[in-house]
């Protein structure tokens, strides 16, 4: 059997590598940090939007304010949840899906365009979570979000499904050929 | 096999093209969305005092006075009685402790009816002030709308079965003014501002009059201090 019949794995420049293990450290150390600093974030974050009064809508009577520092805190504390989920799912992600285009694409400037999306794309999205939490005490839950989608969501977003889509039919058209 | 720089090529895994189709339909398929991005949702949650009424009430159903009589010794709900000494008919707080320590559940539930009637109708006198502020934009009466009706709401809704039960009349003229008000809040189409936030004042105003109606018909001393609604 030759090589051609045979295609077999091969590994992604180490550079992407790199990056994927670096978000899911990233991850256990944001999940580390959230267990460790629980109280201190908390209390961070409620103090920010109690000097901001305005920006959360808080009207002054504890029986309203609270439903809505409570939405602002949960939400604070999921957006770091869900980056520890999403870079360490991502970095997975990075690896396997630039493990692919590594091994089937044999192009090299589509190859290279495609890892790098992939790696760009995988690596800058759990960021946004990240940042959507940071923001959240500064601006509100909508400005925030707002933020951190056109900021990070939709470009790194992007990214990631379109080099997917490319890998997707890459590999159709390869089937096509072979 | 070599690579470029002359050392060993890792072990290899043969490759067949169906799976890895396979794999990428199932990587494309779990990577988010980008118009769909999770952030979480936020399910409102009890606060003390509703979270302590509810221990006393299912403590009083069960007839358990003594556990009943320590939650409320302990908890929030008689703080904020005390907190709310002045707004209240006198002895509300004696006599609620009164009434666990003698086993008469009516008469707790009689009395926490009162005490929530009269947190809903202070939330919506405070409403009806801040709406009432002529600086206020349409955007913020109807946002400040929208919150103190969902905080009147939540005190209300523990208690409205009982008030119910005892005065039927006030019960629907309060539910019937909290629908009215809500449309006067709810945005228009598109996301803007709701036309005239403005018109919840008067529904606030009959929530606040048909409760504090309530609370004096239900207080035992016919000297209770009524707000000014």
């Amino acid at each position: 059997m030759t090589e051609a019949d045979s295609p077999t794995w091969r590994v992604p420049p180490r550079w992407v590598l790199l990056v994927a293990v670096l978000s899911i450290v990233a991850a256990e150390v944001g999940g580390g940090s959230m267990a460790r600093f629980k109280v201190e974030l908390t209390r961070w974050a409620r103090d920010g939007m109690l000097a901001r009064p305005g920006v959360h809508g808080l009207v002054g009577v504890r029986d309203v304010d609270e439903r809505i520092l409570d939405e602002a805190l949960v939400k604070f504390d999921a957006g770091l949840r869900l980056f520890h989920m999403h870079a360490e799912g991502m970095g997975l992600v990075i690896i396997a899906t630039a493990m692919v285009a590594a091994t089937v694409i044999r192009h090299d400037a589509a190859r290279r365009a495609i890892i790098a999306l992939l790696t760009t794309g995988g690596a800058g999205y759990p960021l946004g979570y990240l940042l959507w939490s940071a923001l959240i005490p500064s601006y509100g839950l909508e400005r925030s979000k707002a933020i951190a989608e056109w900021l990070v969501w939709v470009p790194f977003g992007t990214a990631t499904i379109v080099a997917l889509w490319c890998l997707v039919g890459m590999v159709a058209l390869r089937m096509i050929k072979s | 096999m070599t690579r470029e720089n002359g050392r060993a090529e890792p072990a290899r895994i043969f490759l067949r093209p169906p799976s890895v189709l396979a794999v990428l339909t199932a990587l494309a398929t779990i990577t988010s969305p980008v118009a769909a991005h999770h952030v979480g949702s936020y399910v409102p949650r009890d606060n003390a005092v509703t979270t302590n009424f509810k221990q006393v009430k299912f403590s009083v159903q069960a007839k358990k006075y003594d556990v009943a009589l320590q939650l409320f010794d302990a908890g929030a709900l008689r703080a904020e009685m005390r907190a709310h000494a002045a707004a209240l008919p006198p002895g509300l707080e004696d006599g609620t402790r009164a009434a666990l320590t003698a086993g008469d559940g009516p008469e707790v539930e009689r009395r926490l009816m009162i005490f929530f009637a009269a947190l809903s109708r202070d939330l919506a006198l405070e409403a009806d002030r801040q709406i009432a502020r002529p600086e206020a934009t349409a955007e913020v009466r109807a946002a400040t709308g929208r919150k103190f009706l969902e905080a009147i709401w939540r005190y209300y809704n523990l208690v409205d079965f009982a008030v119910a039960t005892r005065d039927n009349k006030t019960s629907v003229a309060v539910r019937l003014a909290f629908d009215e008000a809500e449309t006067y809040v709810k945005p228009a189409a598109g996301g803007a501002a709701p036309p005239d936030p403005a018109g919840i004042r008067e529904p606030l105003q009959r929530i606040a009059q048909a409760l504090s109606t309530l609370i004096d018909a239900s207080s035992p001393s016919s000297t209770t201090p009524r707000r000014n609604s």
